[in-house]
């Protein structure tokens, strides 16, 4: 309980709650695994179960569903019973998102905040200043999962708004040029270029293939050791049929360790590792043995259980019971023979 | 049984940030640093027993305290969580103790069907599954026993209401759709038989499209639908969030919960020239879903932290360990031997009609499963898992554990309900090894009581995949002293024992199961008074 709270009278003192008669949560007096509710709490709880037990809609009751809310945000029925009552006195909508604002900010873990701001974006219709806002949450906390859901779901509901749509490659651009690692992002990339269908603009896919696998290798030759742009890397080729062997090229120079006399050269379709990197890469070796149980020879599922062998018994040893495992299931497979 | 801990040089290579520092790093090597730490133990790593013990009936026989108030709307999760934690660790209540529970339990039963998460607030998935498992643990037949108060046939109406035309189910009314609910849905569905052909249909095709590109689960996902039929088209389906641990484990689970129905609907039910008959038909409803099964194993296996995480799940790309993602992405890989990935059995040929191997082991022949019988022999050093057991169970005892008794995300934060189960199912599953034993199935199908319901294909097939799950004798593998450290096995699909899976649904089935080997030392202490 926050000091500012502690002088606000309880509902059981407020002459207009006089006429309702409190409800307690339960009939015996000693439940097992009770909460040891605040006074505050239970008060509040206590006046809640009688207003839902009466099916009262009133002014007071948002009132009411506030002062719950703010005491757990995760109290989903008062969430519930406060957008009903929201829409049962045609509220403003406009102003709830306002409160909304203040609350989402405050409990950006909780469920029930996102979903109320998406019932009433529902209503609303308004989702273009809503993407300057979830820029204001991402910067409190660049990888939570309701703000990043939240955002896709606007972008979907919303699909036609070209308005809202146009700056969104921009924007994920810029977040993962703040934290390459950051996967939340690297995950709204892909809802944005291969998730949704094709946007106008981008009906040219050989091109925005080409595009995405540039952008992605040179991530990773900033920071060779990132899961999220192999896995994005990946991604891309799966998503479109692409075979793995296309990156053949790339792949390997980081799969050895890093050539301290290697020559600056600029090659954007193969950008090779930076100064600093730390080879040879796990990530690398992994793509570099999927090429090779593709190719379908001997000769290069023997060149994949080798760089698995030495997954298992070097680079990744806390897998090694997976890596064991690949090769155990090539070897198996029909083209091993 | 048991494996030797030996002391052994830990690797302690931090993961790499190629001399190019990001928050994400940032964090990372901070993590690595308190874990690391943690990882200096001496001698062999003990589950403090008593200490959690004391902290879960503390709990529950004093109470919560008042910051658990954030959870008041999860109540029936707290008690679930507690006794649970308790069937884990081979204590089961006192019968006063469980009367008690069971009338508080009954308390959060809606009048219109389903549990809510107080008495007085709204009926919600969520609490639904928390309710009815705390039940299967605490309840039993008869007046006041719990389970024949369960109003099945509104819980039913409940399920029906919050159903989607997607085929994915809102958590409760006006709420938000996610696929913890429809795992909630399921499993509570499964344990009182009252999943219906009508009920599930559509839902698979909705997880399938919940499947992101790096393998694992989104929370949800964005329906479009034609402007011709109405239907929900399967392109785009778009993923709302990233992969997840939790999420991942609650679409993996539901989806091998929905293969008896998925088999049954697409061999015999509907034929290629079928009209579609709901609104749950998809646009190409008559393309039986698929799940990139090696992509997602793929996946989880990279959720386990390196060795200086201590081997600790973590439950999304690049973030941090967490104890709770023992059960999420370690208890996933339980849920994998289902459909075929890694584990024991998956040696032998799979794809035998059961009917055939339990006919040819009725005649006592060699066929498929005397086969397989006998080249499980002497197997028991062999570990075919594919995420690490030890490591896992080493995070947990180092890192998970609070001193002052329950278990925790990662030190140094305090432990909670929620990270104490979690941690303590994952526990369980790291040494445990569980599988779907098609011998287990067909005795159960052989002494299945046929009945004249119309489901009763689907509610035969169902039980008896249920039933089937056993843990091969000899493959536990338990980290440090192992009458201390040994945890009740939990069934992969529901995280309840085994024997109180099997319990609650004999009852609402009305089938009997096959006997077992009998399990080692299960539990019938008492929890002390505090």
């Amino acid at each position: 309980m926050s000091t500012e709270d502690q002088d606000k009278p309880l509902f059981s003192e407020l002459p207009e709650w006089a006429d309702v008669v409190p409800i307690p949560q339960y009939e015996t007096d000693a439940p097992i695994a009770p909460i040891l509710y605040s006074v505050e709490y239970k008060d509040a709880t206590d006046y809640f179960r009688a207003i839902v037990k009466a099916g009262e809609r009133s002014a007071r009751v948002l009132q009411l569903t506030q002062e719950l809310i703010r005491l757990n945000p995760a109290h989903y029925t008062a969430w519930q019973y406060r957008y009903e009552t929201l829409l049962s006195l045609s509220s403003s909508l406009e102003a709830e998102l306002k409160l909304t604002n203040s609350l989402t900010f405050k409990y950006l873990k909780t469920y029930q905040v996102w979903h109320h701001r998406r019932l009433l974006i529902t209503h609303l219709r308004t989702p273009l200043p809503e993407l300057p806002f979830l820029n204001r949450c991402l910067a409190l906390d660049a990888k939570n999962y309701h703000t990043w859901s939240y955002r896709q779901w606007l972008l979907s509901h919303f699909i036609d708004d070209e308005d809202l749509w146009k700056g969104e490659i921009d924007f994920v651009e810029n977040t993962i040029a703040d934290d390459v690692r950051n996967n939340s992002a690297w995950h709204h990339r892909f809802f944005v270029v291969f998730g949704c269908g094709v946007r106008e603009g981008e009906e040219d896919r050989a091109r925005v293939i080409k595009r995405e696998l540039i952008f992605t290798k040179q991530n990773i030759s900033l920071a060779p050791n990132n899961p999220s742009a192999w896995n994005y890397l990946r991604g891309i080729l799966d998503h479109n049929n692409l075979p793995y062997s296309l990156l053949t090229q790339f792949v390997k120079p980081y799969t050895v360790p890093l050539n301290p006399n290697a020559v600056d050269i600029v090659d954007l379709e193969n950008p090779p590792p930076v100064k600093g990197a730390e080879l040879p890469c796990v990530y690398a070796i992994e793509f570099l043995a999927d090429i090779n149980e593709k190719a379908g020879d001997k000769e290069s599922l023997l060149k994949a259980v080798e760089l698995w062998k030495s997954l298992a018994n070097e680079h990744d040893t806390i897998r090694r019971k997976y890596w064991e495992h690949r090769v155990r299931d090539a070897l198996q497979s029909p083209a091993s023979a | 049984m048991t494996t030797e801990h030996r002391p052994h040089h830990r690797h302690t290579k931090p993961t790499a940030a190629d001399g190019y520092p990001t928050a994400t790093s940032l964090i990372q090597q901070e993590t690595e640093n308190i874990l690391l730490e943690h990882g200096l133990s001496n001698g062999e790593p003990t589950l403090q027993k008593n200490e959690h013990l004391r902290f879960l009936a503390r709990n529950m026989l004093q109470g919560f305290p008042a910051q658990y108030s954030s959870q008041d709307a999860s109540q029936p999760w707290l008690l679930f969580w507690t006794l649970q934690a308790f069937s884990v660790l081979q204590v089961g209540l006192d019968p006063g103790n469980r009367q008690r529970a069971v009338n508080k339990i009954l308390a959060w039963q809606h009048p219109k069907g389903g549990f809510c998460g107080g008495p007085g607030q709204s009926p919600h998935l969520l609490p639904t599954y928390a309710a009815v498992c705390a039940l299967a643990i605490v309840g039993k037949p008869g007046p006041g026993g719990g389970w024949d108060e369960i109003d099945r046939a509104k819980l039913y109406d409940f399920f029906m209401s919050l159903k989607q035309p997607d085929g994915s189910f809102r958590v409760a009314e006006h709420m938000e759709v996610d696929v913890r609910g429809i795992y909630c849905l399921l499993v509570t569905a499964t344990l009182l038989d009252i999943v219906t052909p009508e009920l599930v249909k559509g839902t698979a095709t909705f997880l399938a499209s919940c499947q992101t590109y790096e393998g694992g689960f989104s929370s949800a996902s964005h329906p479009f639908y034609s402007i011709e039929t109405d239907r929900v088209l399967r392109v785009p389906r778009p993923n709302l969030g990233e992969a997840h641990g939790g999420y991942t484990f609650c679409a993996l689970a539901s989806w091998v919960l929905l293969q008896n129905y998925l088999n049954l609907d697409f061999s015999s039910i509907s034929g290629p020239g079928d009209q579609p008959e709901s609104q749950w038909d998809t646009e190409l409803t008559r393309d039986k879903p698929e799940i990139d099964v090696k992509k997602l194993t793929r996946w989880l296996v990279d959720m386990q932290g390196s060795e200086i995480e201590l081997g600790g799940f973590k439950g999304r790309t690049n973030k941090l360990v967490d104890g709770c993602y023992s059960w999420w992405c370690g208890g996933a890989f339980v849920l994998l031997e289902a459909l075929g990935v890694g584990g024991l059995q998956n040696l032998t040929a799979r794809d035998v009609e059961v009917d055939d191997i339990y006919s040819q082991a009725a005649k006592g022949g060699k066929g498929p499963a005397g086969e397989q019988t006998e080249e499980h022999e002497g197997w028991d050093d062999i570990d075919e898992s594919l995420f690490n057991r030890k490591a896992l169970q080493e995070y947990i005892l180092l890192a998970g554990q609070h001193p002052a008794g329950g278990l925790r995300d990662k030190p140094p934060k305090a432990a909670d309900s929620y990270h104490t189960l979690y941690c303590l199912s994952g526990l369980s599953a790291a040494q445990h090894h569980l599988y779907p034993s098609h011998p287990r199935k067909a005795q159960t199908l052989s002494i299945w009581k046929d009945d004249d319901s119309s489901s009763n294909a689907l509610r035969k097939a169902i039980f008896c995949d249920m039933i089937s799950w056993v843990e091969e004798e000899g493959t536990a593998r338990i980290i440090g002293p192992a009458t201390t450290n040994r945890l009740n096995a939990t069934h992969p699909l529901t995280n309840l024992t085994i024997s109180h899976t099997e319990g609650i649904m004999k009852h609402f089935y009305g089938q009997e199961v096959p006997p077992r080997p009998i399990p080692k030392p299960t539990g019938t202490k008492k929890v002390a008074k505090s």
